[in-house]
């Protein structure tokens, strides 16, 4: 197992995933942890909401992952698709594998935002580590 | 593509259909009707002196965008230039502006619709009865903020199409009128006042420009492509507005507009001016182009303001106007659901209470007051000339263009009807009201206007000074920062801090300051940074450490620097410190060697209040507090009040004199009811000053020192009286120095 999370990429969505994922990730034994979040852009047309605005959102993310695991490496993406930019991500830092954490939510909402981990698992060039979240239910959302 | 490229994706096309989509929809396919009846041949006038207003106010909003392509746009200029006081009103203007001017959007898109379809008429809910162009708008508004709320980026890129789309039949519709057209048909001319209540009326119609600076982060190349985008909507949608305007009064018979507005039966929906035109000189295909068109327009101009006041919201949550908790975004749908909801809901309460007059005379009104303020934003950051000022687009003629677009916005605002002028000052008037009772106890940011004032109180006028003052925010939240050097003593500075945080409720903000040599650049220490975060981290993680034993919030940062008390100093103004809380030794900030250059970088007065540990182990438990009165001493005061109430300490309160004793008790017992020390023991003494206080000491484990007027640090490093004290006792020496402006007692009582 060590050398598939020997340096892994953490796409995070929101508070709650990157602290769902952060735990899922302290329970398993790993290298290192690039936590990442993706802003996505609409590629020529104004955004679902300010660049700035989703700026400072991904750090709140990146300080809630730190809050569970201490310092980790932490970078915002830009691109119009969540997806590809994630795996860009993991080729960028040469990650070892991406993880994700299923974050719930039921079909409808999952086809009106088109399921992202769904995707990852499906369209992935790289290993993609799927982690259980909290058995008590704190994770997803 | 770099980050950078990645994030500012919006081109010039997409920026310009911004805000020609926004204004094209109200100024064609609502108004004309309404503007010909009222200004006869004057309407196309109107909407020329509508734009000519416009323009001055898109020169202003093109530098400031240029200067400041942040999130927020007019919002965040005003705010930034003028303070948060007119900020708070920009702000609210803004967004309910857009609330305002989306209601009557949608109550243009029922128009269409209900033309569409043939209705007519109202809908009956018991004692409630509706039009059914409202019921449209209300199901068309709640379609568009639900579209906003679930967040489908490809609204935004159809953006483009229909403002191409509509540009091309107006064009033909332009072109083939002028066939038509001749002088006689012209009906006749109005008076001036007429006009301008016309202008007043249409200048709904100019909105548009000022949200492409709303997005003005995500423009590539904002420094030519923001002016161009705003600029350049300006001017199309004045030439259209004027063509189409034209057109509609020469190519039809004079009275054909009034006509289709007589003989209409109660309830019936009014006719919509430039689709009978078109249906009547170009035939069903243009009438039924101009529907279609008409849906567009009115739909994509609701859209974009959504849009816009949701980048407001944000703007104005980051600077503590709004509850933040507005900028949640969606987990899921990557949106800011709840400003978006609330607009939304604003939105849909304005479509049901208001007419379309109504409706658009209060989405007028409150953008021009931003507009006035807007131009007024723009004159004090060129006045004032702040260094990070450095916009790509100059408004030329400074200072006359600005101070003419200030003047003709808010002249205008006298042409607004009045109910609607009303609402917008009432709007404007509750805003400072916000301001006053919520915002001001929140907000941390301060207007580079009543900066530049208060920096100058020396020369300004005292009115001036003290209206500045009178309004500045004062950030609600008490910050402690204290600037780390030596670990040793890293556990005693933050047990102090973290003590005096906690009984405010506040944060303590630790910062490490790490001075690098001056031949070693910046740049290059950064490099380095690896081996300075391995220092940083590990003191700061103490810090933050034996911080949250007490149960204060901690924020930890690390400043590289070449001189260490400046960038105190700076880092003190950076982060909003009320007071600071440092070391001072010689293994400490100012080391001995390093007396003469701290002293050159002293200034006279402190950012904030100052206390400054010589640490001896941090003992609290028997304070000594020797005072004559003064500011310094008040602090003092302040300081030994919140240790006994952490600590119960045993406060002892010493006054030496050569008068009588007797006077000096008396003092003493009133200085310390007056500062709530009412349990401390007092203690007069005669003689020589530091020598009674060495003697004092003796008993103590804390002596408690106001500085001088001179300035604290200066003496420290200078070697005067108060040094000689620190090194004739034994206990912990702790010096304050009050900040002179807006000291801990007048923020706090």
């Amino acid at each position: 197992m060590a050398d598939l999370l020997d340096r892994v990429v953490v796409p995070v969505a929101s508070e709650d995933d990157a602290e769902a994922s952060a735990r899922a990730l302290a329970r398993q034994s790993y290298g290192e942890a690039v936590f990442v979040h993706v802003v996505e852009k609409a590629g020529g047309a104004p955004d679902k909401a300010g660049v700035e605005q989703r700026e400072l959102e991904a750090e709140e993310m990146f300080e809630a992952a730190r809050a569970v695991l201490g310092d980790v490496e932490t970078d915002i993406y830009y691109g119009t698709d969540v997806v590809e930019t994630i795996f860009d991500a993991a080729e960028d830092v040469d990650a070892s594998a991406v993880v994700v954490t299923p974050r719930g939510g039921n079909r409808l909402v999952q086809l009106a935002t088109g399921d992202v981990a769904l995707r990852m698992v499906t369209e992935n060039d790289r290993p993609v580590v799927v982690l259980p979240a909290d058995q008590d239910g704190e994770g997803g959302t | 593509m770099t980050d950078e490229e990645l994030a500012k994706d919006l081109g010039p096309l997409a920026a310009l259909t911004i805000g020609v989509g926004t204004m094209i929809g109200a100024g064609i396919f609502v108004l004309p009707g309404d503007a010909i009846i009222k200004a006869g041949s004057m309407a196309s006038v109107a909407f020329v002196l509508g734009g000519v207003i416009a323009m001055f106010t898109a020169l202003s909003a093109s530098e400031l965008g240029t200067a400041m392509p942040r999130s927020g746009g007019a919002y965040y200029y005003v705010n930034h230039a003028l303070g948060p006081l007119f900020g708070s009103v920009a702000g609210w203007a803004n967004w309910l502006g857009l609330a305002f001017a989306s209601a009557f959007y949608m109550v243009g898109f029922g128009r269409y619709i209900a033309r569409i379809f043939g209705l007519s008429g109202t809908v009956g809910f018991g004692p409630v009865s509706i039009s059914a162009v409202k019921l449209v708008a209300l199901a068309g508004a709640a379609l568009f903020v639900f579209i906003n709320y679930v967040g489908a980026k490809e609204t935004g890129r159809l953006q483009n199409a229909i403002v191409i789309l509509l540009v091309a039949i107006l064009a033909v519709f332009t072109l083939l009128g002028t066939l038509r057209a001749a002088p006689e048909n012209l009906p006749e001319a109005r008076s001036v006042v007429t006009t301008l209540e016309t202008t007043g009326l249409i200048f709904v119609s100019y909105l548009g420009f000022v949200q492409i600076t709303s997005v003005a982060e995500e423009i590539q190349d904002p420094g030519k492509n923001l002016p161009r985008a705003v600029i350049g909507s300006v001017v199309l949608v004045t030439v259209i507005y004027a063509l189409v305007l034209v057109i509609m009064s020469a190519a039809v018979p004079q009275g054909f507009i009034a006509g289709l507005y007589e003989n209409l039966a109660p309830g019936e929906t009014a006719p919509i001016a430039v689709v009978e035109v078109g249906q009547y000189l170009q035939g069903a295909a243009m009438g039924g182009a101009l529907l279609f068109g008409g849906l567009l327009a009115t739909a994509s101009s609701a859209n974009a303001s959504i849009l816009a006041s949701s980048r407001i919201n944000f703007a104005m949550g980051r600077d503590r106007i709004v509850t933040p908790a507005l900028n949640e975004i969606h987990p899921r749908f990557g949106t800011p659901y709840r400003a978006i909801g609330i607009t939304g809901g604003l939105i849909l309460l304005f479509i049901v209470i208001g007419d379309l007059t109504l409706l658009s005379g209060a989405a007028s009104g409150l953008h021009l007051i931003i507009y006035g303020l807007l131009n007024g934003a723009l004159i004090v950051m060129r006045y004032v000339n702040p260094e990070e000022y450095a916009p790509d687009f100059i408004v030329p003629l400074f200072p006359l263009l600005p101070i003419v677009g200030g003047v003709l916005s808010f002249a205008l605002l006298a042409f607004v009807a009045s109910d609607a002028l009303l609402l917008s000052f009432g709007i404007a008037g509750a805003a400072i009201l916000w301001y006053v009772l919520y915002a001001r106890t929140r907000t941390e940011k301060q207007g580079i206007l009543s900066e530049h004032i208060l920096s100058r109180s020396d020369e300004l006028p005292d009115a001036a000074v003290s209206a500045a003052a009178g309004v500045q925010p004062d950030g609600g939240q008490y910050r402690v920062m204290v600037p780390l050097a030596n670990p040793e003593h890293e556990k005693d500075l933050i047990t102090l801090a973290s003590a005096l945080a906690k009984q405010r409720g506040g944060t303590v903000v630790a910062t490490h300051i790490v001075t690098v040599p001056d031949q070693t650049a910046l740049a290059s220490a950064a490099e380095r940074a690896d081996e300075i975060d391995e220092t940083s981290e590990h003191l700061l993680n103490r810090a933050r450490e034996d911080a949250e034993t007490f149960g204060v919030d901690v924020e930890t940062h690390t400043i590289i620097s070449h001189k260490s008390f400046e960038a105190i100093f700076d880092a003190a103004r950076t982060h909003t410190a009320n007071l600071v809380v440092m070391g001072w030794g010689p293994d400490a900030h100012g080391s001995p060697g390093r007396a003469e250059s701290a002293m050159d970088e002293l200034t006279e007065a402190v950012p904030c209040d100052f206390l400054v540990l010589r640490d001896r182990g941090f003992d609290p438990s028997h304070i000594l507090l020797p005072t004559a009165g003064g500011p310094d001493s008040d602090l003092s005061a302040s300081v030994a009040q919140m240790l006994q109430a952490e600590y119960d300490s045993d406060v002892t309160v010493l006054n030496v004199t050569d008068d009588d004793p007797e006077d000096a008790e008396a003092f003493l017992r009133t200085w310390t009811a007056d500062h709530g020390l009412d349990d401390a023991q007092i203690r007069v003494e005669q003689g020589d000053v530091e020598s009674a206080i060495a003697t004092a000491a003796e008993d103590a484990t804390l002596l408690l020192v106001g500085a001088t007027e001179e300035g604290l640090l200066r003496r420290l490093v200078s070697g005067s009286l108060v040094m000689d004290l620190v090194d004739d006792v034994d206990c912990s020496v702790l010096l304050a120095e009050k900040h002179r402006e807006r000291g801990l007692l007048e923020r706090l009582f």
